[in-house]
């Protein structure tokens, strides 16, 4: 699975979080769009709602990941800061369950 | 009306095992899982043999799961190991193994369980708790002490989970005749029953009435409670 796959993995979870907003609450469907933290938009049980969607994606794809992290409520070094960091962390995952 | 899913750890013997015969009876799906075999035999019943405590065999059980079913309406997390030794004489492997299943295993069973759960309309987290906390029985430190972060957890978990509309509450059966308790001397347990309001030896029944009240979608606004058998508060 490359990075563009889960991008759009990432996107399809921001889409299903949008599904359950009003109009003026919509999260950019966007590579700069901060998730987590200064600037997030998500609350740290939206944030936990949206990795589960996450996870359930990948298992779709037979791929085992958990994305807890130690770091996760961290405002600094959160791997959940936006989309492109999480794009990475994903990555980073995938590549270790090869 | 949909399959109710349920999942109850350590349901090979015990409690765990008159629960999973009770949900069975009443039409539910039930997942059980224990480190032994199972000897329950029914079309509703799926059983799988892990440790609860194993971090990559309890995510093995739900990335399995999440095959075969869309939804869970309750976990039950009733699998959990005592040991009765005076606090000085206890090992630290004993400590470990303790800890590990009645606290590790239920933090695993409630976090994996967290994206099944949070598609049931009524979804429900039970904990086993145990009298040995309120009534701080000697000889039992370690697994009052397990149980005392249960049930911490219960009423933390309760807070977070309530988010998804999962209620999270705890059960603390006053002494019952299973496996848990057959290395109890009598005199001890008859001074435990001694100390109760109702002075009586618990029943399954007594655990299943309070389950189903738990369960009931009229108990939405019930979470992060811990209720002891016997009249021990």
């Amino acid at each position: 699975m490359d990075k563009l796959e889960i991008q759009r993995t990432i996107f399809d979870a921001i889409e299903m979080v949008n599904n359950l907003r009003e109009e003026d609450g919509q999260i950019p469907v966007s590579e700069q769009t901060d998730l987590y933290g200064n600037n997030g938009n998500l609350d740290s049980m939206g944030l936990v709602s949206f990795l589960i969607d996450i996870e359930e994606s990948l298992q779709d794809r037979d791929i085992q990941i958990s994305l807890s992290d130690e770091r996760a409520m961290s405002q600094t070094k959160s791997p959940f800061r936006n989309v492109q960091t999480l794009t990475d962390y994903i990555a980073t995952l995938v590549n270790e369950t090869k | 009306m949909a399959v109710k899913n349920i999942l109850i750890t350590g349901s090979s013997r015990g409690l765990g095992k008159e629960l999973a015969e009770h949900f069975l009876r009443n039409d539910y799906q039930v997942i059980g899982c224990s480190r032994s075999a199972s000897e329950i035999e029914h079309s509703n019943y799926l059983h799988y043999q892990i440790d609860v405590s194993s971090p990559d065999q309890v995510s093995n059980l739900f990335f399995d799961l999440r095959k075969k079913i869309k939804h869970l309406d309750a976990v039950i997390n009733n699998a959990g190991v005592a040991s009765m030794n005076a606090f000085a004489l206890t090992p630290v492997k004993t400590f470990q193994k303790i800890f590990d299943v009645n606290v590790q295993g239920t933090f695993l069973f409630c976090q994996k369980a967290l994206g099944l759960l949070k598609k049931s309309p009524h979804p429900r987290i039970i904990n086993m708790t145990t009298v040995a906390v309120p009534l701080q029985l000697e000889g039992e430190s370690i697994y009052a002490a397990s149980k005392s972060a249960v049930e911490t957890l219960t009423r933390i978990i309760a807070k977070e989970f309530g988010y998804f509309g999962i209620t999270c509450n705890a059960i603390g059966p006053s002494p019952i005749e299973t496996s848990l308790i057959k290395g109890v001397p009598k005199e001890k347990i008859d001074q435990i029953v001694g100390r109760q309001a109702i002075q009586k030896m618990a029943t399954p029944a007594d655990v299943i009435n309070l389950v189903d009240f738990y369960l009931s979608p009229e108990s939405s606004m019930i979470s992060g409670q811990v209720i002891y058998l016997g009249g021990i508060s």
